[in-house]
């Protein structure tokens, strides 16, 4: 080989090879936002920890719907896979929990598959919809013992959330979530730590069976906020690492209280 | 057969089997014997000498019968004799010993009642055994329930014995006459000895060889029916000593019977008058044994007295032995569990969930949520481990089971993987090892000082990719029947319940169950050719450890499959966990205790433990007993010197009932109340149990002591046999047996055959 076309070679590799191994990790990763649903290419269930994110229709009235790409916004894939990719990396690193890195979960309520990954993500609640179908999933996967993490909604979006939720659970309110819970204390002690603002004031609310504040927690939800988007990124200098910092912990303590209690 | 053996031989066999064989000869050996044998030989000479045309064959077999003619002649006249020891005639004393139990009153002797016989052979001068055997002995009559002692008649007495204990009856009658020559001891008895549910009684066996070193000889006669014609039975009862409240009590009931086959009856049980539980039966064939298993509550506290019986037949045989009794303790108090996880994951949260709402169970949870960092939940109080997994005997062996999760070997010292194979050995406390990443084989565990207590085989850990393993889980025979695996009141229903479970997964590799544990559940998974071990048990030491090799069963509350009101999976883990912590013993248990009747000495044991479940024996032991009219006395205990940790007293209740014993110990400042015992005091129903006459046990007293065994119908020689004793005052008798026909018969038979030959060969 000529000098000249080596050189050609080594730049042309050198420059090619940072996105094949960007496309090899994206595509390790079983779904990346904007793709299309039909993307969507979940692991078989093995019984390890996995991430659990739940699909649903987005509603357009905030904007939801379709996008810019072919897949459109779909709301419900924000951050997806890094801020699940980033947190699983953080559990695996920091706990004992050794949780499935290559893949994470995703179905919508219902589906049969859904029951075998006890913790919820769901994004963008202001975007929220359910079938009937979905309105009973979610029914039965509280009622055996799952536990929800809304994130990632802020404002009038509110409306839309409690419209949705209490299609599903009319007799449960949603309500303040007291700092004393034993959620701030799972793991890390939250106790002097703020949920962080992202488009408004931050609150933490939970949902609890009977109402009862003492009892069984069923969901939690972070008003104002976007974890995900913190932990999605955490490795570039999009946002604070400090305010990372703060999600990984709180999402490490929902994680292990939701698998304790 | 007899008859003709006397006939043949002149006398009966029992004076062949007691008698030496000899010779009285009239004239010396030394001049017999050449002239025998010169007559023998000289015989067989000329018939080699005939010159009649005999063949060699014709020489031999005429020489060798003239010969054997000539030997028998010559043992005639040698004067055979057999020299038997013979009791000198009333210088002896025979004792005989009647049994008065209750099972005496069966009428199946000829239609009249068992202790009929006894008056019958023995109640007056002219009875048959009293007049033959009184001719040369001197008779003393005992009753087995010791009621009027020695007396020279039988008389009349009520049969009222509540226990038949024969071998005491007869070292006690064989008491009452030492220093006597006793020549033999009869016994008439139906054979039912039922001294094993006589609190504190010697065992038969060595009793027996007490009876055998004296040197009497015993005579048996059997009365009663060896198989009744009809009749039913509940031969027994299973339950658990003790069972948490609001669980289910298992009964497991067998009943016998004869004469109703196929015949549908229900089986009932009782709680203090109501009716708790019934199940129809169909009796089976003849002699075969029907085993019913029901499911009944303990809803209420304390000790539950359940009768279980079946309806009486309107001609059953006996029909006290319809119904039995037996206490079961239901115990409200908390347990604690010590559950130990090594990394976050669903199957904790789920095993809290399925128990939380049982009020009897307190499963501690210790998480390893990261290095050196634990979450503790359910702990009693802020220093409960609060240094980690416990590092003392003391503080693990406060629990009563032990639930290891998917944690490493090496995450213990050597010391604690000791304490934990302690834990199931030593203290008696229950160990579930679940299935997991970082459990069992996968864990590390082979070659670990609790590998010895785990029910599996454990080999190294198979490399494996990070797939697990999809498995369907059945319950074996065991585990449908098992209280921790029943899902249901019947065996069919449990095992239609565990059809329809969805399949779990697993990531273990488990190896084959050691000898003598259980597999209660199997798992299958696609390909596989052999089931594998799921939920093991074996008892090891004082305790139990159990391996559950999967790693979701929480699946079963939440696969889609299942429906939201299922409570399969809340029943299974509340009741695997109730039967892990079950029969754990405490630092004071009152073990040994049972049943007894009034006025009899119901002896009772008591364990006392260190804080370390090390035995204690210098400790000062005590209980409180409390009868059912709530009278209180107390009972000191005394170590019992052949048991480390053990101590005894023998309580003599006053009335029927369930009596209550609470135990103190006292050793040093260590202060321990035990949990209470019950002791049901009650009118003894033994002897209407397997009451059908047993000549087995009779013919083993016989057997052992040199005497004979006799049904009724033969009893007649026992007068004779009895004769022929080496016990008491004897004498040697050498009876003649030249005379014996059977030698004549022979010399006939050796003369005619030889005539016969002769005359079929033309020489005569």
């Amino acid at each position: 080989m000529s000098r000249p076309l080596l050189y050609l070679a080594i730049g042309t590799a050198g420059t090619l090879a940072p996105l094949a191994v960007r496309t090899a990790l994206v595509e390790q990763y079983c779904y990346t936002q904007w793709e299309d649903v039909t993307a969507i290419d979940n692991a078989p269930y093995d019984g390890r920890f996995t991430f659990f994110r739940v699909r649903f229709e987005p509603s357009s009235t905030f904007g939801g719907g379709r996008g810019r790409r072919g897949g459109g916004d779909k709301k419900w894939d924000h951050d997806t896979p890094r801020a699940e990719r980033h947190l699983m990396k953080i559990l695996e690193e920091i706990t004992t929990l050794r949780p499935k890195m290559d893949c994470g979960a995703i179905f919508a309520f219902g589906e049969a598959e859904s029951f075998k990954y006890p913790i919820a993500y769901v994004s963008e609640p202001g975007f929220w919809t359910q079938s009937e179908e979905e309105v009973r999933g979610i029914r039965e996967f509280v009622a055996k013992g799952g536990f929800i993490i809304f994130d990632d909604f802020a404002a009038q979006g509110w409306y839309n959330f409690e419209e949705q939720w209490r299609r599903a659970f009319p007799d449960l309110r949603v309500q303040p979530l007291p700092r004393t819970h034993p959620i701030f204390d799972a793991f890390y002690d939250l106790s002097g730590t703020a949920l962080p603002n992202a488009y408004g004031v931050a609150e933490w609310f939970g949902v609890f069976e009977d109402n009862d504040p003492t009892g069984r927690l069923i969901a939690v939800v972070d008003y104002n906020a976007d974890l995900g988007e913190l932990m999605e990124f955490s490795d570039e200098a999009y946002v604070p690492i400090d305010l990372s910092n703060e999600a990984y912990k709180i999402m490490t303590n929902y994680m292990i209280y939701a698998m304790t209690h | 057969m007899e008859s003709l053996f006397e006939l043949l031989f002149k006398y009966r066999p029992v004076v062949f089997e007691r008698g030496t064989l000899g010779f009285d000869w009239p004239v010396p050996w030394m001049a017999l014997v050449p002239i025998a044998l010169a007559a023998a030989i000289g015989a067989a000479w000329l018939y080699r000498q005939s010159q009649a045309g005999l063949t060699t064959r014709d020489q031999w077999v005429l020489g060798g019968l003239r010969a054997f003619a000539i030997a028998i002649v010559a043992t005639c006249l040698a004067r055979p004799v057999l020299a038997v020891s013979r009791a000198i005639e009333q210088r002896n004393v025979v004792g005989v010993v009647v049994d008065d139990s209750r099972s005496m009153r069966i009428t199946d002797h000829d239609g009249a009642a068992r202790g009929d016989y006894a008056q019958q052979v023995f109640g007056g001068p002219d009875s048959s055994l009293f007049k033959a055997l009184s001719a040369k002995f001197q008779l003393r009559f005992f009753r087995t329930s010791g009621a009027g002692g020695r007396s020279e008649s039988l008389g009349e007495g009520p049969l009222n014995g509540a226990r038949t204990h024969l071998a005491s009856a007869l070292l006690r009658a064989e008491e009452e006459l030492a220093g006597a020559p006793v020549a033999g001891m009869v016994v008439i008895s139906d054979g039912a000895d039922n001294s094993s549910s006589m609190p504190g009684a010697t065992p038969m066996l060595e009793q027996l060889l007490a009876l055998r070193a004296r040197q009497v000889p015993v005579y048996a006669i059997g009365v009663g029916s060896e198989r009744f014609a009809r009749d039913i039975e509940v031969s027994r009862v299973e339950v658990p000593g003790t069972v948490l409240r609001e669980a289910s009590i298992l009964v497991e009931v067998v009943v016998t019977q004869r004469g109703y086959a196929g015949t549908k009856i229900p089986v009932v049980i009782e709680d203090s008058g109501r009716i708790i539980g019934t199940k129809e039966v169909t009796l089976p064939r003849d002699g075969d044994a029907a085993v019913v298993r029901l499911r009944v509550p303990a809803s209420e506290q304390g000790a539950r007295l359940l009768r279980i019986h079946v309806p009486v037949q309107s001609d059953e045989m006996v029909r006290e032995n319809n119904e039995r009794a037996v206490v079961v303790v239901v115990s409200d108090r908390r347990e604690k569990i010590l559950y130990l996880e090594g990394e976050p994951r669903f199957e904790l949260k789920f095993i809290r969930q399925a128990v939380e709402e049982d009020r009897n169970l307190q499963v501690v949870t210790l998480l390893r949520s990261a290095k050196d960092k634990f979450l503790r939940l359910s702990v009693d109080d802020s220093v409960e481990l609060a240094s980690g997994f416990p590092k003392t005997r003391e503080e693990l062996f406060s629990y009563r089971g032990v639930i290891l999760g998917s944690v490493e070997a090496s995450f213990f010292t050597v010391d604690q993987l000791r304490m934990l194979a302690d834990f199931v050995g030593i203290r008696g406390g229950g160990l579930l090892a679940l299935g997991g990443r970082r459990a069992l084989a996968e864990g590390g565990y082979a070659g670990t000082p609790l590998a010895d207590a785990l029910p599996v085989e454990l080999g190294p850990p198979v490399p494996r990719d990070s797939g697990a393993t999809e498995i369907a889980v059945t319950p074996t025979a065991a585990g449908v029947l098992h209280p921790a695996t029943q899902l249901a009141p019947n065996d069919t229903a449990t095992a239609a319940l565990w059809r329809q479970m969805p399949p779990l997964t697993t990531v273990n590799e488990v190896g084959r169950p050691k000898p003598g544990a259980t597999v209660l559940l199997e798992g299958n998974a696609e390909g596989d050719r052999r089931a594998r071990p799921t939920l093991v048990f074996q008892r090891y030491g004082r305790g139990k450890a159990i391996v559950f090799a999967v790693q979701d069963a929480w699946l079963w509350q939440m696969h889609q499959s299942v429906p939201v009101e299922d409570q399969r999976h809340e029943t299974f883990w509340r009741q695997l966990l109730r039967w892990q912590v079950s029969d754990v013993p405490s630092r004071v248990d009152v073990v040994a205790v049972g049943e007894g009747a009034v006025n009899e000495g119901i002896p009772l044991r008591v364990v006392v433990s260190d804080s370390a479940y090390a035995r204690s024996n210098g400790a000062s032991v005590s209980a409180e007993v409390v009868s059912p009219s709530g009278e209180r006395t107390t009972l000191p205990f005394e170590w019992a010197t052949d048991r480390d940790g053990e101590y005894a007293a023998t309580m003599v209740p006053g009335q029927n009932g369930v009596h209550t014993v609470n135990v103190t110990s006292v050793a040093g400042r260590d202060t321990v109340r035990s949990t209470a015992g019950y002791v049901r005091v009650a009118d003894p129903t033994a002897e209407y149990f397997g009451a059908e006459m047993r000549p087995a046990v009779l013919r083993q007293f016989a057997d052992e002591t040199g005497g004979r065994f006799y049904r009724t119908s033969e009893a007649s020689r026992l007068a004779e046999d009895i004769q022929y004793t080496t016990s008491g005052a004897t004498e040697v008798e050498r009876l003649d047996l030249w005379d014996m026909p059977m030698l004549f018969l022979l010399l006939m038979a050796t003369l005619g055959a030889e005539w016969l030959y002769r005359r079929r060969r033309g020489l005569a």
